[in-house]
């Protein structure tokens, strides 16, 4: 609680800081800071990343081509950011005609940021996003670091670069921490009981490279949180993806790509022995304009053993989410998502349908106010579906 | 456990940062200021006698070999000191590969021309003189012709101390560009307060420039220059296209690059790009709304920009936004040829 309030007090503090901050600079996060820009020459909808913040980002948050000019992070400004969500919120968890409402205003997140270059080849980030108590039975923030990486880049060629530490896996086509919605990727948060979301932030290392509209990553990672401490890493992936036309496909240039993912885990219950799970993905990114269509397909294998050791086989299951955005103008972004997940052979109740829509108006490109509805239906064969319905309305900003 | 580190870790970042505030700190995180003072070498000091022997030898057309070509023809003050057409004619009808820049604010420029060839305004002033296409005379001829003209040999003598020369000429043309300055634009204006003096428009604009229009990263500073070299790609998908910065340092990764032009006064200094292909402020953000044409070199911070309409418009108030008061320089009255002098050269 002391924590929260803690919390409240430093992001009004924030706000009146920014609303007093002099300037035409419509915002000064870390990296704007450094260059002076604004928050729209890296993201298209912000958080969400365009073509150039995902150069900027792959180059280990240098600009391309310009690295001779790059300060390290001792000849910048302050290399700190906070970044914080907060507003009204109702959710309403409902089978049937029993349930439960929670409505109120509540702080979402506040994340702590620092981010800069080291050395000529070396960037760092690191997110942190600080404890947050529970909310009327809403779980808080854990308070651990969510993100702390180095990126070597640029080693001989934009062919390799380095990322070691915890970090957003380059396997997730489209970034959870970084995207439209509140809500999560239904498929990328699919998992075995005890297994970690697709899209949560993993230790270990990746290599990536990029050009002429080819891009590669591959990686191994310490994988699932149940592992023992003296299992070693246990994951690896590897992801290839093209772009047709100018851009990365974040919001210019059309690009496909395919994912696969090997990982060993050890089940919450019944056997001791590592089990092997494995996914694969297909992905897309097609542009026209001012409209961007994001698609995801994931389809999992996994040993019986991590859902129940009781199957007569091994657990698949596929999904995937169809998202569209269209940003008019810059100030704001409209999106709409479907969600399904396939339940897996043998486990019931599984089936997941989540429909989202909404949108974000920036009042300064740092300030944006946050509109969505989604509804979550868990798809059975009785006739009163588990319903979740979200509505909430944000103001996220950051500096 | 894990929630005692969050009130100091918070506490240390928002005091870091007003600290910054309060110091002032954030204030050079603007990508364009105003224009500091003109930096001046300090072997070539600018004197009241310089800079109008500077501006005489800027307007006479003695200093090309058929005496009708000055650095004005190019660089005229009616037109913001700089030409309208893509590219222009020298001597004997010779047309040029490349757009005539303004030399407003060239001051500024680290290095001068579209390659960058010349290291300083004094190796700039020299160059078209003896470019067969532009002025094609020799310096050796130049320095003749202008020793035979009393007027000038006296002025080298009294600014110099010496007759006429290269080197004279040179300080003399490079001290008088550094008198071509612009004044306050709009923008300058609102950015010291003046907060009517932008449309909102522009202002908008300003936004899209530091932002999704990504123009800042290379038009930075306070002439709106970052002085590096960049492929955008204008032309590149022509057979033997202009080398651009590679042709100087015969590098091969400055394939097709070319020096950011500053953008003060842009909006009157059309048509635009190396080339002079793009005839409006318009068309320049249309090409860049495309991301330029794709070659090897090609920056990598070239990309469709997907602005909208009102976004293009936007910038375009922004731009003209830039134009900042001219000097108000009328073609100074030119020594007259002595009896010794000849006409035309070679």
């Amino acid at each position: 609680m002391k924590t929260l309030r803690l919390a409240v007090l430093l992001t009004l503090a924030a706000a009146t800081l920014l609303a007093l901050r002099p300037g035409p600079a419509g915002a000064v996060p870390v990296f704007a800071r450094k260059y002076g820009l604004n928050c729209t020459n890296c993201h298209s909808g912000f958080p969400r990343l365009n073509d150039w913040g995902q150069r900027f980002r792959a180059n280990g948050y240098r600009l391309p081509d310009r690295e001779n000019e790059e300060k390290t992070v001792l000849e910048s400004p302050p290399p700190f950011a906070l970044r914080t969500s907060h507003g009204y919120t109702h959710e309403r968890f409902f089978r049937g005609a029993e349930g439960t409402n929670t409505s109120g205003f509540r702080v979402h997140s506040l994340d702590v940021l620092s981010a800069g270059v080291l050395a000529p080849h070396v960037g760092y980030l690191v997110v942190y996003p600080p404890q947050l108590a529970d909310w009327r039975g809403v779980p808080g923030q854990e308070g651990t670091i969510e993100m702390a990486s180095v990126v070597f880049s640029g080693l001989g060629s934009p062919w390799l670069n380095v990322r070691a530490g915890r970090f957003e896996p380059a396997y997730a086509a489209f970034s959870a921490k970084r995207h439209l919605t509140v809500t999560p990727y239904e498929i990328y948060d699919h998992a075995f009981p005890g297994g970690s979301p697709f899209s949560e932030t993993q230790e270990g290392v990746e290599v990536t490279g990029s050009g002429s509209g080819f891009a590669y990553a591959a990686g191994v990672v310490n994988g699932s949180s149940t592992n023992r401490p003296d299992d070693g890493p246990s994951d690896a992936y590897a992801r290839a993806a093209i772009v047709i036309g100018a851009g990365e496909g974040q919001t210019a240039g059309q690009r496909i790509g395919v994912t696969g993912y090997l990982g060993r885990a050890r089940p919450l219950e019944g056997p001791d022995a590592l089990q092997t799970f494995s996914r694969f993905g297909v992905d897309a990114s097609l542009n026209l304009k001012q409209v961007n269509l994001a698609a995801q397909w994931l389809y999992g294998q996994d040993q019986k053993a991590l859902w129940d050791p009781e199957l007569a086989d091994d657990v698949c299951w596929s999904g995937f989410f169809a998202e569209l955005s269209w940003q008019p103008l810059v100030e704001c972004v409209a999106f709409a998502r479907y969600d399904q997940v396939n339940s897996p052979t043998g486990i019931e109740e599984q089936d997941v349908i989540r429909l989202t829509g909404g949108g974000r108006y920036y009042f300064a490109d740092n300030l944006a106010l946050h509109l969505e509805y989604s509804r979550r239906t868990l798809d059975t064969a009785a006739s009163d579906d588990p319903t979740e319905d979200l509505a909430t309305a944000r103001l996220d900003f950051g500096f | 456990m894990k929630g005692r580190w969050a009130a100091p870790l918070l506490a240390t970042v928002l005091v870091g940062l007003t600290v910054a505030w309060s110091t002032g700190a954030l204030g050079q995180f603007l990508a364009n200021g105003p224009l500091p003072p003109v930096p001046v070498p300090p072997d070539n000091p600018q004197t009241d006698a310089k800079v109008r022997l500077g501006a005489q030898l800027y307007f006479d057309t003695r200093l090309s070999a058929d005496n009708t070509i000055s650095c004005a023809t190019c660089h005229d003050p009616k037109a913001a000191w700089a030409n309208h057409n893509p590219t222009d004619t020298g001597i004997r009808g010779q047309v040029g590969g490349r757009n005539s820049g303004t030399i407003l604010d060239a001051a500024y420029m680290r290095v001068q021309f579209w390659d960058g060839r010349a290291a300083s305004l004094e190796e700039q002033a020299l160059g078209p003189i003896h470019n067969p296409i532009e002025m094609g005379e020799t310096l050796e001829n130049v320095v003749r012709k202008l020793n035979a003209i009393p007027g000038y040999k006296t002025q080298f003598n009294t600014v110099f101390g010496t007759d006429v020369n290269t080197d004279g000429i040179a300080r003399a043309i490079a001290a008088f560009e550094r008198t071509v300055v612009s004044g306050l634009s709009p923008y300058d204006r609102w950015l010291a307060g003046e907060k009517t003096a932008m449309t909102s428009a522009a202002v908008r604009g300003l936004g899209l420039f530091n932002g999704k229009g990504h123009c800042s990263p290379c038009h930075s500073g306070p002439a709106f220059s970052d002085q590096g070299y960049h492929n955008i790609g204008v032309r590149m998908d022509q057979k033997n296209p202009d080398l651009g910065r590679e042709a100087v340092t015969k590098d091969p990764r400055d394939h097709g690059r070319f020096k950011t032009p500053g953008l003060r006064n842009c909006a009157l200094t059309g048509p635009y790009l190396h080339t002079g292909a793009e005839k409006t402020l318009a068309d320049v953000i249309a090409y860049y709304d495309r991301g330029g044409i794709a070659n090897q070199n090609l920056d990598p911070l070239m990309l469709p920009l997907r602005l909208t309409p009102r976004e293009k418009t936007d910038l375009v108030a922004f731009l003209e936004a830039l134009t900042g008061t001219q000097p108000n320089i009328t073609p100074p009255a030119l020594p007259e040829a002595g009896a010794a002098q000849e006409g035309g050269s070679r």
